[in-house]
């Protein structure tokens, strides 16, 4: 399949669920491993305590791709993550993080042609509050 | 006039730039450019507006596409609603010949890219599939190449008696300028660019020092 006849059949539809309950000891622990000083990320008596805003990108769900999704893993290679904050995400919460196909392209570079799989996982918590949305790019090299 | 004709934003899948960046770089570092070409990758970025950014620093900001071929890579200036329509900018098996004949009839015009690359280079896949009509310039100077590349560009260039361009293919802020293009006439717009490129009125360029402040 090229990737408009895979988009057409895995994208835009939510193929994993994962729930998480925040604990303050993982918020500090994160943001310390990062090197991180505000005690508003370090501290869970500060009055503002919360996640460092990159924290939701260490979360993965209990499968990278939908069932049956074509993929030969040995030509594959992480191409990075990227993440938009919504809303912070605080000590205690409930996360609900669901996974969805969120795009599928082809480009050329150097080692010829790649289809780029893009895994969106958006993140809420109990209250149904949109926290953030994490992409991870997964790309397939074609071999020559 | 000099302009970094070939640059990316995070409008484009691999950006990290944002263009303020880009603007604010540029003036920091007093880099001896007017202006430079957003040429995203696969698409025209028809959202973004950059002519705020344009009166706060001076500087001429154009938008721009890098499309793929069979051929490699090409960029194109002067996208418009008649061009977009005679193929798809997505797509990365266009027809060379179809982008730069097309490019032509709706005023546009296209100039392959980092040529000396392997796979997404036009003269390695110009040896194997031949020759295309309406090659007018090539990008001689890619600020991405690797040795040997830029060379090779260059003798094509003089091999086919093609024009020249130069650009920085900067995904990143502090690679803006590498390489850009020297135009002899003063450009306002994108209509006075494709103008000059049809010309032959231009040169591409290793910018030197930075400018002198004020």
């Amino acid at each position: 399949m090229n990737a408009l006849e895979l988009k057409s059949k895995f994208a835009g539809y939510v193929f994993d669920e994962i729930s998480v309950t925040v604990k303050a000891e993982s918020l500090v622990g994160y943001a310390k491993a990062c090197g991180e000083t505000q005690p508003r990320f370090t501290d869970p008596s500060h009055p503002d305590f919360q996640a460092l805003p990159n924290y939701p990108t260490r979360f993965h769900g209990t499968r990278g791709l939908p069932e049956d999704f074509p993929i030969d893993m040995v030509r594959c290679f992480d191409a990075g993550k990227s993440i938009q904050i919504h809303a912070p995400v605080r000590a205690g919460d409930v996360i609900e993080g669901r996974s969805e196909i969120a795009d599928i392209y082809e480009k050329t570079g150097r080692s010829g042609k790649m289809l780029f799989i893009v895994h969106r996982m958006n993140f809420y918590n109990q209250r149904g509050v949109h926290l953030a949305t994490v992409d991870w790019r997964l790309v397939q090299r074609e071999f020559d | 006039m000099i302009l970094d004709l070939h640059t990316h934003s995070i409008a484009s899948d691999d950006g990290r730039a944002k263009v303020e960046n880009y603007c604010q770089w540029i003036a920091r570092k007093s880099l001896p450019l007017d202006g430079f070409v957003l040429t995203e990758h696969r698409q025209f970025d028809d959202d973004s507006d950059y002519r705020s950014l344009e009166d706060e620093f001076g500087l001429l900001i154009l938008k721009a596409s890098e499309v793929e071929t069979e051929y490699g890579h090409v960029l194109v200036f002067g996208v418009n609603d008649d061009l977009r329509a005679r193929f798809d900018f997505s797509k990365i098996d266009n027809s060379l010949a179809t982008v730069l004949e097309e490019s032509r009839r709706c005023g546009a015009v296209a100039v392959p890219c980092h040529p000396g690359r392997p796979k997404v280079g036009l003269c390695a896949h110009w040896e194997v599939r031949g020759p295309v009509e309406g090659v007018v310039a090539i990008e001689t100077l890619n600020g991405g190449s690797r040795e040997g590349e830029n060379e090779q560009a260059l003798q094509y260039a003089e091999k086919y008696g093609w024009n020249r361009i130069g650009g920085s293919d900067s995904h990143i802020v502090s690679h803006i300028g590498r390489y850009a293009t020297r135009f002899e006439d003063e450009l306002a717009n994108m209509e006075d660019l494709v103008a000059a490129l049809t010309r032959g009125r231009f040169d591409a360029i290793q910018p030197e020092s930075p400018r002198s402040p004020g």
